[in-house]
């Protein structure tokens, strides 16, 4: 497994991003970078290669759905592995980002074994 | 449509082949969703070309492979059976209709697997009416799986995650505070709901990171309230508003006390009946009203019998129907339901109900007229005081009686000052959507934060103070709070920050708008004004003489500043606004750390602080903000230089002296500066030394029009009674300047 990958987390909630970055360091992965929202992990994306994307459903200006589909429609970035993060019972809202493409969906609160589990089984996928 | 089917039998046989390699296991969420996908398009296709049984099925396979995604089935053989057998009815109908243009078989059998599979109540309906198909329900709020995901929480034990989480929870409480009260206003903006339900969702999400059950459960609950409004599942009433508040209220204590506890202090305790507030939300959620919503004028109508429910219920959909919607009562009279009269009746009982409210709306010139009133009879009150008190053998029992009015008199003063005051917070409400708005448009991110919104003001000085507000916010998004690259660069976060403060000093209300962006620009101002001629290079100036620089007339380079289309310069603009209002601004700025704007105004315009000084037998009042300081001059501090008039040298400065009894020709006991007073007034930017003969004191005067006749004398802005019950003049510092310079009108 590699463990240097660099992680996007995205989510506006700046603890949030805190708490998912902690789990992440628990299971070894250090190259973390953040973004606020949807709108600034587009930037960030084209900005720097980045491995993975761990985002956040709820933000303001672009949510983690449009962020999805935005991902998914470029040339470049399209194959980008993305996890997104929902909270239980939006049913609907894991639903949707299964059609546009999602690689995989966690539900909060989630330990760094289940976070560190999904990544696992998507990069071994590629 | 031979064409659409092959597509469609195409599709098919594409999904049977992805079906095979499926990962029966563990569902591979990618293939997953190009499976739902292909069965949205397959049901779409058989639609168009009526095969209907197919497009049954491929709805009821969606449902079948949502509940799979989500992992909400217990039997995977039975599911993936189900899944097979639906996908071979699929190729088995469309084959028919291929062959036979016809498919003469039942779909019963494929329906009842995947609905022993999965449970689902939207296969029952697929299998019930067939057509019924096409609507899709929202799905059961899943109570079971929100509590199964409920694995063993992660080990956080981390103290500086739980700091974070109880600043940025706060923050996110006061926005939500500031936009509820806008979902008030507008109960239909969704986009507005959107606001309120994301830092509840948040915080949420955290708390259940943290373990704080407490706080996680509070925030689901509200969060669902909000999602059902979002969803059109419940009217955004005053009682939900209400109940979000409590809850965000509740949400801060809750967040407060563990704040408490790790600055080991002990925790405050928490004044909620939480049961209670779980009910009340429970309430609203399923559409209680707390307390009765005023009839509607229907249900008065019904309950009077005027009308039945069948005719009320007919009138209401016409009254919905025509555009523009017409009032219930006018359908009911346009249809003759019932008479104009009845509607009348109706109406008036309606509005009987309002009136039951424990506020009421006033005229606020009723209100100005009361307050006027109750300063005339505390005046009066004063002049009692005295009168007796110079009476040498006065009534004790007369004095005690007169003692206790008094009393009653100050109250009734004070009460009826607080009439008109209000709390600030709504106009900082209008300023943080000004500035989220602007900030939008320039591209910028900020969060706005309120401290003392509480604080009150007198409802005329509201209005007043908009306009220089909106200056200032504008210049601080404008040019104060620099673009997320910049910030970014810059090591500050990328959101920005406008802090309002407002609080009480003095009989002032001080208002500071900060915001956290660059600071002003120390040598670009110098440079300016040194260009527009403002200054000489040899000025020493303090950094804040340099920052105040920015008011003057002439320091914006931009082209005429009106109240509306301002650009958010023309910071003179602003100045001469608080001048208006008696007020005061200054600045502080740290270079890229950002500015504050510090402005206070008095809390009333109708009560002005006041020095009383005496020139001659007259008696007049100086505002204080105009002043800058008092003295007697010595001798030859003064001088006086043909053609240019008269100056005293104050601190080094040559200001012009003004001989107000020559102004208002009156006869003073000196004549000569350094034997009188002299009273140092500012105004406009100009200053000058006001000569009177003796300062009388201090006194916050009741400000009195001089009436239609006398309201444009240059220099005096109105009158006031003194505690003797005599009248003072009130000095207006720049019209007294123009008058002095000898463009004035008449004098007194």
């Amino acid at each position: 497994m590699d463990k240097s990958m660099k992680i996007l987390i995205v989510d506006d909630f700046a603890t949030m991003r805190k708490v998912v970055r902690n789990l992440l360091k628990q299971v070894g992965y250090e190259n973390i970078v953040e973004a606020e929202d949807g709108a600034l992990a587009l930037r960030a994306l084209k900005s720097q290669k980045i491995d993975f994307i761990i985002s956040d459903w709820n933000m303001p200006n672009m949510n983690g759905l449009e962020l999805l589909k935005a991902v998914r429609a470029d040339g470049d970035l399209g194959k980008t592995p993305f996890l997104m993060v929902t909270a239980e019972a939006l049913q609907e809202n894991v639903i949707a980002a299964v059609k546009a493409g999602v690689s995989n969906y966690i539900v909060k609160p989630f330990t760094a074994e289940v976070l560190n589990d999904k990544i696992r089984k998507i990069v071994e996928k590629l | 449509m031979i064409m659409k089917n092959e597509i469609l039998a195409q599709s098919i046989e594409g999904l049977a082949s992805d079906f095979l390699f499926l990962d029966r296991k563990e569902i591979d969420v990618p293939a997953a969703g190009n499976f739902l996908n292909a069965l949205d398009g397959i049901a779409v296709e058989a639609e168009k070309a009526a095969f209907e049984e197919a497009a049954t099925v491929a709805k009821a396979l969606n449902v079948l492979l949502e509940k799979i995604v989500l992992l909400q089935i217990d039997d995977s053989e039975m599911a993936y059976g189900a899944l097979e057998r639906g996908i071979t009815s699929l190729q088995e109908i469309v084959r028919s209709y291929e062959n036979q243009g016809k498919f003469d078989r039942d779909i019963d059998e494929p329906l009842s697997l995947i609905l022993e599979a999965c449970g689902d109540d939207r296969i029952r309906d697929l299998m019930g009416g067939g057509e019924t198909g096409r609507q899709y329900r929202e799905p059961e709020e899943a109570g079971t799986t929100g509590e199964e995901v409920k694995t063993e929480l992660a080990e956080i034990e981390d103290e500086g995650l739980l700091r974070d989480f109880i600043t940025e929870g706060l923050e996110y409480i006061s926005e939500i505070e500031v936009n509820i009260l806008n979902l008030e206003q507008n109960p239909e903006d969704k986009d507005c709901i959107n606001t309120i339900f994301r830092p509840f969702h948040s915080i949420k999400g955290v708390a259940g990171f943290l373990n704080l059950s407490e706080i996680r459960t509070l925030a689901h609950s509200l969060e669902n309230l909000l999602d059902k409004a979002r969803n059109d599942e419940l009217e955004v009433t005053p009682s939900l508003i209400d109940v979000v508040l409590d809850g965000a209220d509740t949400l801060k204590s809750m967040i407060s006390r563990w704040k408490d506890r790790l600055e080991g202090k002990e925790a405050r305790p928490l004044n909620t009946d939480l049961p209670l507030l779980a009910k009340k939300i429970e309430d609203v959620e399923k559409g209680v009203q707390e307390t009765p919503k005023p009839k509607k004028l229907g249900e008065i109508l019904l309950s009077d019998g005027v009308i039945s429910e069948e005719v009320l219920e007919a009138s209401l959909r016409t009254s919905q129907e025509t555009t523009p919607k017409k009032k219930i009562g006018e359908t009911l009279i346009h249809e003759g339901k019932a008479s104009p009269k009845q509607v009348t009746q109706a109406l008036r009982k309606q509005a009987e109900q309002v009136s039951e409210a424990t506020t009421i709306r006033i005229d606020t010139r009723k209100l100005d007229d009361l307050i006027d009133m109750v300063g005339e009879l505390v005046i009066t009150q004063s002049m009692i005081q005295q009168g007796l008190s110079q009476q040498f053998n006065a009534d004790r029992k007369l004095m005690r009686t007169v003692a206790q009015f008094f009393r009653i008199t100050s109250e009734l003063q004070r009460i009826s000052t607080s009439l008109r005051m209000m709390p600030i917070k709504q106009t900082f409400q209008r300023m943080a959507r000004l500035a989220r708005d602007l900030g939008k448009n320039a591209g910028k991110q900020l969060t706005v934060e309120f401290e003392g919104e509480e604080t009150e003001i007198d409802r005329n000085m509201v209005d007043e103070i908009y306009n220089p507000l909106v200056h200032m916010i504008r210049n601080s998004v404008d040019h104060g709070l620099e673009s997320a690259e910049e910030r970014f660069g810059a090591g500050k976060p990328e959101k920005g920050l406008i802090r309002l403060k407002a609080y009480h000093r003095g009989g002032n209300i001080v208002i500071e708008i900060t915001d956290d962006g660059k600071g002003l620009n120390r040598d670009k101002i110098l440079d300016k004004a040194k260009k527009n001629g403002m200054i000489s290079n040899t000025e020493n100036l303090t950094e804040q003489d340099i920052y105040r620089l920015i008011f003057l007339p002439g320091f914006s380079t931009a082209e005429k500043v009106t109240e509306v289309s301002g650009r958010g310069v023309g910071m003179d603009v602003v100045r001469q606004a608080i001048d208006r209002l008696r007020g005061k601004i200054d600045i502080e700025s740290v270079p890229g750390a950002g500015t504050t704007f510090i402005t206070s105004f008095p809390l009333t315009l109708a009560i002005i602080d006041g020095m009383i000084v005496k020139v001659g037998s007259e008696r007049y009042i100086l505002p204080t903000t105009a002043i800058r300081q008092a003295l007697r001059p010595v001798r030859s501090s003064y001088n006086s230089i043909t053609g240019k008039g008269e100056t005293i040298n104050v601190m080094g400065k040559l200001l012009p002296l003004v001989r107000v009894y020559e102004l208002f020709d009156k006869e003073p006991l000196h004549r000569n500066p350094w034997e009188a007073i002299v009273i140092v007034l500012e105004g406009e930017g100009r200053s000058k030394c006001l000569m009177v003969d003796e300062i009388v004191g201090k006194a916050e005067v009741v400000i009195k029009s001089l009436g239609e006749g006398l309201k444009n004398i240059k220099g005096i802005s109105g009158g006031a009674i003194l505690g003797d019950g005599q009248i003072g003049l009130i000095i207006d510092p720049e019209g007294l300047f123009d008058l002095s310079e000898g463009n004035g009108g008449a004098a007194l």
